[in-house]
């Protein structure tokens, strides 16, 4: 077994490794960014070392760094977690040159999917079914009209190193092409460190399914089923569940067999995901391996009965996987939903400040993995993710009941957060149905607005804050309101619409 | 005990709310009665209100001037209004004369200007990308009218406090309190 891994990463991630390390007996090694000093993650883990400056490139980024903090702790591994250097080959390159464990794939299986546009090469080889487009990587403009032309609109930009929707644009016409070049380069450069984009088909209003694959060293690779992830926003996934409701049995085991062979193409070791479109007519196609730990890790793990993190650590020791595929399987249903520091109300811009009050959901199947704490700053320099909440029950109705609740119960104060948005989506009709594709949410929520029910909650919030200012709690903030004595009692007898029961507030 | 009036600021509105301590029943009233409930401090950031053989739990916190109040997974920021932000409210609530300072709602960094000084924009026109993270955000025009300064250069750092751009409005539209909600 390791005695110490460091954990190159942050927030909630980074917190679930460490425990994960801590279940296992191993030590783990945090680092961190100046503008982490007080994070989670260092507090949890039991050493921690600074890495550099806020700005990402400088420390989460920065391979010497991480390289040398792990020299200077004796850390035999490091786990990646996801984002950051999680699936940068010459970080891994690097790790076994210095003889440090990489805990997920080989640097070469990670060069070969980590290249979107080698990947596809290779799983066509495979005889895996891909989307459409561009096999090789282009600067010409006059190239990408042709091929946009060839292909015909709409066609997807995507960044070659790309991942989280970061670089991805959909292009409708020609006029639009090489703007959405340039933002997409722009933004794949400032993402990656690679402006590099290529052009794809796009499906239109496909379904995002992803199979979970584990491989150990050996070459035995097994799939844990699929996660459904198309409820997205900007490309970027929102809440994701397994199992998908569109797959019945036939589909799910040919995709998964084709995941498999997918990875074994690629020669794949660790844990990774493979993505596919599933469009209208449930054809499927490649499209991309995510060479990590996935964010929505959670829920495969609930469903399969499966700790994935404790499976990469060992995988990485060089133990031989003792899962076999007849013995997976599915129990209930899960769902995750991504809690972000965003405001709903305003397109979703990013949120930033302190956490003024946190409380965690609860209960039978509501797990909550989060890098936040009360009395936190979040910082305005990484992604926004604060928390995934992450619910079991016996089906998918009952998952979605038992999610709705637990968002409720979910108190995050201080901060805009995604939680209240993400409830009317578990509640929407066509998410209670099934009926979810990646243009769910442009298609239903396009300008979101709480809805009139949330009159009732505000009145009870001013009476909360009228009492608060009344009687102030003892030793609280003080600072309070300073209401104004009126003499002239009301007279108390018309009859408010609370007191007589006729429209109680909802949810309250 | 006498009623005890306060002017909160909330989602933009200013409510006026009264409260009277009877016996240990509270009754809040806006013009009409509310809300009639016995309310309990369970601590300092949970209050729990029972009303009609019913509870609901609030929770509260203060930041700065603000409470905050979470309300069955609904967040509240309610303020005390500042003299100023009374008037206006109390006014006809149609756009001040002049240009409309536009600000980012967060701190980042701007890697675009899509407009010149003397453009006319329309209302949702692109203004200014800021990249927060790792996000491109647009920041949009809230009206129709002309670029009258932009106080901001590409790769610079900005916070949320600061203009970005004045945009004066050719067109008298009501701004629907944007600027005063939090």
């Amino acid at each position: 077994m390791f005695k110490k891994i460091l954990v190159a990463n942050r927030g909630e991630i980074a917190v679930r490794v460490i425990k994960a390390c801590r279940e296992m007996g191993i030590r783990s090694v945090a680092v961190y960014s100046e503008a982490d000093a007080r994070s989670l993650h260092v507090r949890l883990a039991d050493e921690a070392v600074l890495i550099g400056p806020p700005p990402a490139v400088a420390s989460y980024l920065n391979m010497e760094r991480i390289i040398d903090a792990a020299r200077r702790t004796g850390a035999e591994a490091i786990h990646p977690g996801y984002g950051f250097l999680a699936e940068n080959a010459t970080f891994a390159r690097l790790c076994e040159d210095e003889k440090i464990v990489w805990i997920g794939p080989t640097s070469a299986a990670l060069a070969l999917v980590g290249d979107k546009v080698r990947a596809r090469q290779t799983m066509e080889k495979a005889g895996v079914p891909t989307i459409p487009g561009m096999n090789s990587i282009s600067r010409s403009p006059e190239e990408f009209r042709a091929t946009a032309l060839a292909l015909g609109y709409p066609v997807m930009v995507k960044a070659s190193a790309g991942g989280g929707g970061k670089g991805m644009r959909i292009v409708r016409d020609e006029s639009g092409l090489v703007p959405a070049l340039e933002s997409g380069m722009r933004e794949a450069k400032s993402a990656f460190g690679d402006d590099s984009v290529y052009l794809e088909k796009f499906i239109e209003e496909p379904r995002h399914v992803e199979f979970q694959v584990l491989a150990d060293n050996y070459g035995d690779t097994v799939h844990l089923f699929d996660r459904e992830c198309s409820i997205q926003r900007r490309h970027q996934k929102i809440l994701e569940e397994t199992p998908s409701p569109a797959l019945g049995p036939e589909l799910r085991a040919t995709m998964g067999e084709t995941a498999v062979k997918a990875m074994k193409a690629a020669a794949y070791n660790n844990a990774g995901t493979v993505e596919f479109l599933l469009d209208g007519d449930r054809r499927f196609y490649f499209l991309e391996v995510n060479a990590r730990l996935q964010v929505e890790h959670p829920v495969t793990e609930l469903v399969a009965g499966v700790d994935l993190v404790r499976r990469q650590i060992l995988i990485a020791l060089g133990e031989r996987l003792s899962l076999r595929q007849e013995c997976l399987g599915q129990r209930g249903h899960a769902i995750e939903c991504r809690i972000y520091a965003e405001d709903p109300k305003r397109n979703f811009l990013p949120s930033s400040g302190r956490v003024a009050l946190l409380r965690e959901p609860t209960g039978p199947g509501v797990r909550f993995d989060s890098g936040i704490f009360e009395g936190w700053d979040v910082p305005v320099d990484y992604d926004p993710i604060l928390a995934k909440l992450i619910i079991w029950a016996e089906d998918r109705e009952a998952a979605c009941r038992r999610m709705a609740a637990a968002l409720d119960d979910c108190v995050i104060l201080g901060i805009h957060t995604t939680a209240g948005f993400l409830k009317d989506v578990v509640n929407h009709p066509d998410f209670r149905a099934g009926r979810t594709t990646t243009a769910f949410i442009e298609k239903n929520f396009s300008s979101w607005a709480t809805g009139g029910e949330d009159e009732e909650r505000r009145e009870l919030a001013l009476a909360a804050a009228a009492f608060d200012a009344l009687r102030p709690s003892p030793g609280g903030a003080g600072a309070s309101a300073r209401g104004k004595q009126s003499e002239a009692a009301t007279a108390w007898t018309t009859l408010g619409r609370w007191r007589a029961g006729g429209h109680e507030p909802r949810g309250v | 005990m006498s009623l005890v009036e306060f002017e909160f600021l909330v989602d933009g509105a200013l409510r006026k709310i009264g409260v009277e301590d009877r016996d240990g029943t509270f009754f809040f009233s806006e013009g009409e009665v509310l809300l009639e409930a016995a309310v309990r401090r369970i601590s300092a950031n949970e209050l729990l209100f029972r009303f009609n053989c019913r509870t609901a739990r609030v929770y509260l916190a203060r930041d700065g001037d603000r409470t905050l109040v979470s309300v069955a997974g609904r967040e509240f920021v309610v303020t005390e209004p500042s003299p100023a932000t009374r008037r206006l409210l109390e006014g006809d609530g149609r756009t001040p004369e002049g240009s409309i300072p536009i600000k980012a709602p967060m701190p980042g960094r701007v890697i675009k200007l899509c407009v010149r000084e003397g453009e006319d924009v329309r209302r949702n026109q692109s203004l200014v990308i800021v990249e927060a993270m790792k996000m491109e955000n647009e920041i949009q025009s809230p009206v129709e009218g002309i670029v009258r300064k932009i106080h901001v250069s590409v790769g610079e750092f900005i916070d949320s406090e600061r203009p970005l751009v004045e945009v004066e409005p050719t067109k008298l539209s009501s701004l629907g309190g944007a600027g005063h909600d939090d």
